[in-house]
């Protein structure tokens, strides 16, 4: 069983050796293709057949090197990682070579001829476990296995250059996405923003709130995207991050299922809204009806007292 | 060739699963509406209409069946659209292709392209639907097609046949040019999508909306996935109400429930 592995950011590779081995068995024989910030990390000493390598995030150039491998190297399984360009790219690559694409996929296990997978479906609300003939391509979660025991190895290293891929998309400018700095998924509280704040002086009551507890500031989606209040990195949901903190607390979030999808995994929620028929105390451990200007005020005077 | 043809798809509505005590989930008692982000697609196709000059086409195929149970809420999908100024519709709703997969999706818009012979100078899609959510199909087709692709586009300019594109890409903006034809997938920062004046919704009963079954499409890619299993993920959150007489004792009782769930150290 030969297996591409197209790694985007630096740490997809032992988690891409991780998970195949795992999924697929010992016995796969994995080519690893790097791009992006994975391409230039530099430590190939793993257990691996082959190595590629492809200084590029391009999408178009992803199709290329990708279809490139598949034809010379006989893939019976291409595996990624769910980033916005191997989406892009991997939808191409299904396309092209008319197979089964399965993206955002926790699990998968190996037949014969064929492939079950596992993936999240209905804003998290559900799971499904489909079917699919090899060959096929899947993406993973990002983070889908733990990066452990990753054995070592000497694998052949080979540039790909010049791989041109679609040239009549003509790059004309790159910037930059704006970072403030949010680091959620490693968050074990996060006091999380919504519609109920009125504007962006008064998120400094959750910040104050996320200090105080050693923790972050997330937002839902018109916060970052349509408000600009708050940087891309603070956005929590389904185009956003998904987050998994011990506590955490949804201030005058609705609780659209696009926002929820995102927080499914925290231990609690508590949810302070003033709205008691919102949806998001059906989806709360713990929620206070009240209008956050007022209950934050003291909620925030209250921990400092107790805190010490 | 100075055609617009924008995807719709009623997609399962999120918003209305219920998960049964032993977990089923029942995808036929779900009810279909047009995906959000498709709105989006739809507001920046009738405004690019006004650019090029051609005529403007909606096309959408069913994913989940029964055929029978599901034709009003997908004409209601495709009414929308008409409303807001798509000119005709196709729809393909086949039991024999339901539970669809996103190759069969992506085949089938081709299938009727060259049916109907349409040769579209673009093609528009939001970048996923809410259902799936995988951001498959605009890709797809792009390949089936040979046509350039630009996905998570956020901001979109037409003019002497060029496009201007701000793609949303992983950790950065990429702007890009590129020449028709085109598959665009649209994120919802691309515009404001207004709902349809009644007006609208009255004059749209008139367009046509043309009606095709797998039979009418002879290469079309049949399902290759094949649904094992849906199972209800069962969030089984307290929803406790904390109730007061005072702001403070309300904050006091919060703090003394998370310290007793082990979550927060005081």
């Amino acid at each position: 069983m030969k297996v591409l592995a197209v790694a985007y950011e630096e740490k997809d590779i032992p988690e891409l050796i991780v998970g195949t081995r795992k999924f697929v068995g010992d016995s796969a024989n994995i080519v690893l293709l790097a791009v992006h910030k994975s391409a230039s990390s530099g430590d190939f000493n793993i257990n691996v057949d082959k190595v590629y390598l492809a200084e590029t995030s391009r999408p178009e150039e992803i199709v290329a090197a990708i279809v490139k491998l598949v034809n010379e190297e006989g893939v019976s399984l291409i595996v990624g990682e769910a980033y916005k360009n191997l989406r892009d790219a991997f939808s191409r690559v299904a396309g092209q070579l008319s197979m089964p694409l399965i993206t955002d996929a926790t699990e998968i296990k190996l037949g014969d001829d064929r492939l079950v997978v596992k993936r999240g479906f209905l804003s998290e609300k559900a799971e499904m476990i489909a079917e699919v003939p090899l060959p096929a391509a899947v993406l993973f979660l990002p983070r889908f296995v733990k990066a452990e025991g990753v054995e070592g190895g000497q694998p052949v290293v080979t540039r790909l250059e010049e791989l041109g891929g679609d040239s009549k998309v003509r790059l004309v400018d790159v910037k930059p996405k704006e970072v403030g700095g949010a680091n959620l998924e490693e968050a074990e509280i996060i006091v999380g923003v919504g519609r109920g704040f009125k504007s962006r002086e008064d998120l400094e009551m959750a910040f104050e709130l996320a200090k105080l507890l050693n923790g972050q500031v997330g937002c839902t989606r018109p916060i970052a995207a349509d408000l600009k209040w708050l940087s891309e990195d603070h956005w929590i949901g389904i185009s956003g991050k998904r987050v998994s903190p011990k506590i955490y607390f949804a201030i005058g979030i609705s609780g659209s299922p696009q926002h929820m999808s995102g927080v499914q995994s925290s231990k609690i929620i508590v949810a302070i809204n003033k709205d008691k028929s919102a949806p998001i105390f059906k989806q709360a451990d713990y929620g206070v009806v009240a209008d956050l200007y007022q209950f934050l005020p003291v909620f925030i005077k209250k921990l400092k007292e107790r805190l010490g | 060739m100075n055609d617009i043809v924008v995807l719709v798809k009623a997609s399962l509505n999120p918003d209305m699963v219920r998960v049964g005590s032993d977990g089923s989930i029942d995808l036929a008692s779900i009810p279909l509406k047009i995906s959000d982000i498709d709105r989006n697609a739809v507001e920046e196709a009738v405004r690019l209409k006004e650019v090029l000059g051609g005529k403007l086409y909606a096309i959408s195929i069913l994913t989940w069946g029964p055929v029978a149970s599901r034709m009003k809420d997908l004409k209601l999908a495709v009414q929308e659209a008409l409303a807001k100024g798509v000119d005709e519709a196709f729809v393909v709703a086949d039991d024999s292709l339901t539970p669809g997969d996103q190759a069969t999706t992506a085949s089938a818009v081709k299938e009727v392209l060259s049916k109907e012979g349409i040769k579209p100078a673009l093609i528009l899609a939001g970048e996923a639907t809410i259902d799936e959510v995988t951001s498959q199909v605009p890709g797809r087709l792009a390949a089936l097609l040979g046509y350039q692709y630009l996905s998570f586009v956020r901001k979109l300019e037409l003019s002497g046949g060029k496009i201007i594109a701000e793609r949303d890409l992983e950790d950065y903006i990429e702007v890009v040019e590129a020449d028709l034809p085109a598959v665009i997938s649209v994120t919802q920062e691309i515009n404001e999508p207004r709902p349809p004046t009644l007006l609208q919704i009255r004059r749209a009963s008139r367009k046509p909306i043309k009606e095709l079954r797998a039979g009418d499409l002879p290469g079309i890619q049949m399902p290759l996935r094949k649904i094992l299993g849906i199972k209800g993920i069962q969030v089984t959150r307290k929803q406790v109400i904390i109730e007061g007489s005072s702001m403070e004792e309300i904050a006091d009782k919060l703090i003394d429930a998370l310290i007793q769930e082990g979550v927060l150290k005081i």
